[in-house]
């Protein structure tokens, strides 16, 4: 295990690593729909990923990052900076997507990349950091609280 | 052994048969209105035996017990009394038929632990099928009991109980779907790797199911030595890896497939069973009947000199005739009608005769790999050959043999209360074996039990 996480790296996203990152993504998404069915993915949900990656890694208000072992994209990151109209401080930095593949989990990779992501979102101005996920994933509440998050804002939805 | 209710016990490949077993299981079901009893064991001539045997005088041994709970092992039954606990959610090849229609089941069940293993097994059908609710009402069986079998309890729930009742109670329990069959396919793959050869940890290994008695049979095989990378599960999905797409519903649904989707599989290979049968020595089968649910040509690329058990009942996965065709030298399956049955009757009532002879406060992995060991041997000392790798269930020494075993691993475990040498827990079980059997053929020949309906 100890040398599976050596041999894995944390590196900004390039253009091709989109395709795997992606695929990644899917897996996420996937994830988030076993919590709710208001979050189901769409049957164009890889080819969207894909378009939103491109425009992320070219975006500079835009973090992606990967784990990699080798070639192999194991992990991904996405966040991104946004202005809190209202709120001090005035930049948040946003974790919108995050995923380690299962058998890379565990091995404190996935704080590797939070802390990372962090670091580059506070360089890019971020004053607090938020993560987004659903509600009733309770691995990710639980994960994020022991890195210090709190819950501050929640999101309720309605279905029709 | 003709005992009709054994999961294992498939009369015969023509159907015709098959339908003289049902109709005859109703019969004689109608006729007895229920497979066991309870008959006191102290002699009563009078009402004034009841003055100790029950009140005034009952109060001092109440008394007693209630100052030193572990007195109850000494001055009541319960140190050879189980509850047999079931909620009807997956019985045989039947699916879910509830809390009554899995009552014939459990009593043929405790008709086997008390004939084969000396055990008094009570049946208790429960009328949920609610985790929480089984745990809570299991739980609160312990003061009354020496063990639990949990018994026809649907996947992936009687993981979780049995998980969650083995890490709280502080007596045996164990779900013969998982443990017992596990413990018998163990005992048949020892003695098929010394007729071929190999080794356990060398051995390519595909478990083809991923229900209750696979998933417990990769767990055990892992404790026993195999290789966890040597291993792949396949299921109703294909062959279970790492990078499966379901991982993450696993993950959330499945923690055991899960985690053995981490474990196994090193080589990561994709695909189908017959995928993972190229190069594989060892196919180990308990998923749905067949004929046809595995092909031919598919087992045909496995290693030569192949093992295959088929387990599925009441119809091998496929046919015994087939795999020879294949090629395949070993080949076991869970019916009486052909050669090599793995049947959990092996293992069972001997496991719980050791367990409760040591009065052990759990069943461990290592204990199961013990009984299965012993079994193992129990054949290889009559003589191995390729159609008798396993004591069929009219060897009546094995029992006490892999009780004896049982007990001594609760021992140098710290498990039990009851600490023996072999030979005491050996003479213990063969004698306590001996005298169930013994009362009921006086019984039976008292007329107490009366004969079958002609």
């Amino acid at each position: 295990m100890s040398e599976q996480r050596q041999k894995v790296s944390i590196t900004r996203a390039k253009t091709e690593d989109i395709k795997s990152i992606s695929e990644l993504v899917i897996r996420l998404k996937k994830l988030n729909e076993e919590f709710d069915p208001l979050l189901k993915v769409r049957e164009d949900a890889l080819g969207r990923a894909q378009e939103d990656y491109r425009e992320c890694v070219e975006n500079p208000e835009c973090v992606v990052l990967v784990a990699k072992k080798g070639d192999k994209v194991v992990g991904v990151v996405k966040a991104k900076t946004r202005e809190r109209v209202y709120y001090q401080p005035r930049i948040e930095g946003a974790i919108v997507d995050f995923y380690v593949m299962p058998e890379y989990r565990r091995q404190k990779l996935g704080e590797q990349m939070i802390a990372e992501v962090i670091s580059q979102l506070k360089r890019k101005g971020a004053g607090i950091i938020v993560a987004e996920f659903p509600f009733q994933n309770k691995i990710a509440s639980t994960f994020y609280q022991k890195l210090g998050f709190r819950p501050v804002i929640g999101i309720f939805g309605k279905p029709d | 052994m003709d005992a009709p209710a054994s999961e294992n016990q498939t009369p015969s490949k023509n159907p015709g048969e098959k339908e003289d077993w049902y109709s005859l299981a109703m019969r004689y079901s109608k006729y007895y209105a229920g497979k066991v009893e309870v008959i006191p064991k102290v002699p009563v001539s009078g009402l004034r035996d009841f003055s100790y045997w029950y009140t005034p005088g009952v109060a001092a041994v109440s008394m007693a017990i209630s100052k030193n709970k572990e007195l109850a092992y000494e001055l009541t039954g319960k140190w050879n009394t189980i509850a047999i606990v079931g909620d009807g959610s997956r019985v045989l090849g039947l699916g879910n038929i509830g809390g009554e229609g899995a009552l014939p089941v459990l009593e043929g069940k405790a008709l086997i632990f008390k004939y084969l293993g000396g055990v008094n097994a009570i049946p208790l059908p429960l009328s949920t099928q609610e985790p929480q609710r089984i745990q809570d009402t299991v739980s609160a069986l312990e003061a009354g009991f020496g063990g639990v079998n949990l018994e026809d309890i649907e996947s992936p729930k009687c993981f979780e109980v049995l998980h969650y009742l083995q890490d709280t109670m502080n007596i045996p329990v164990w779900h013969d779907d998982q443990q017992g069959t596990a413990g018998v396919a163990l005992a048949a793959l020892i003695n098929s790797l010394k007729l071929t050869g190999r080794k356990l940890g060398d051995s390519e290994v595909v478990l083809f199911g991923a229900g209750a008695a696979n998933i417990a049979t990769a767990r055990l095989l892992i404790t026993a030595g195999a290789d966890p990378k040597k291993i792949m599960l396949v299921d109703t999905k294909g062959i279970l890896e790492a990078e499966r797409e379901d991982m993450d519903q696993l993950m959330l649904h499945h923690k055991w497939k899960y985690e053995l989707a981490l474990k196994t599989n090193g080589s990561r290979r994709k695909g189908s069973l017959e995928e993972a049968l190229i190069g594989a020595d060892v196919l180990i089968a308990a998923s749905k009947p067949g004929p046809g649910t595995i092909k031919k040509e598919w087992v045909s690329k496995m290693n030569r000199d192949a093992i295959v058990f088929a387990e599925a009942n009441p119809t091998p996965e496929i046919w015994p005739w087939e795999l020879k065709e294949a090629g395949v030298r070993i080949i076991a399956t869970g019916r009486s009608d052909f050669p090599n049955q793995v049947n959990n009757s092996l293992v069972f009532p001997a496991v719980f005769r050791g367990a409760l002879d040591s009065r052990s406060r759990g069943i461990s992995d290592t204990m199961v790999v013990a009984a299965s060991t012993e079994l193992a041997l129990c054949a290889e000392e009559k003589g191995l050959a390729d159609d008798y790798i396993l004591p069929t269930m009219d060897e009546w020494e094995a029992y006490p043999r892999v009780a004896a075993r049982v007990a001594s691993k609760a021992k140098e475990e710290g498990l039990a209360r009851r600490g023996q040498s072999y030979s005491d827990y050996l003479e213990q079980a063969k004698e306590i074996i001996a005298n169930s059997r013994r009362t009921i053929s006086s019984c039976i020949s008292s007329g107490s039990i009366s004969p079958l309906p002609s």
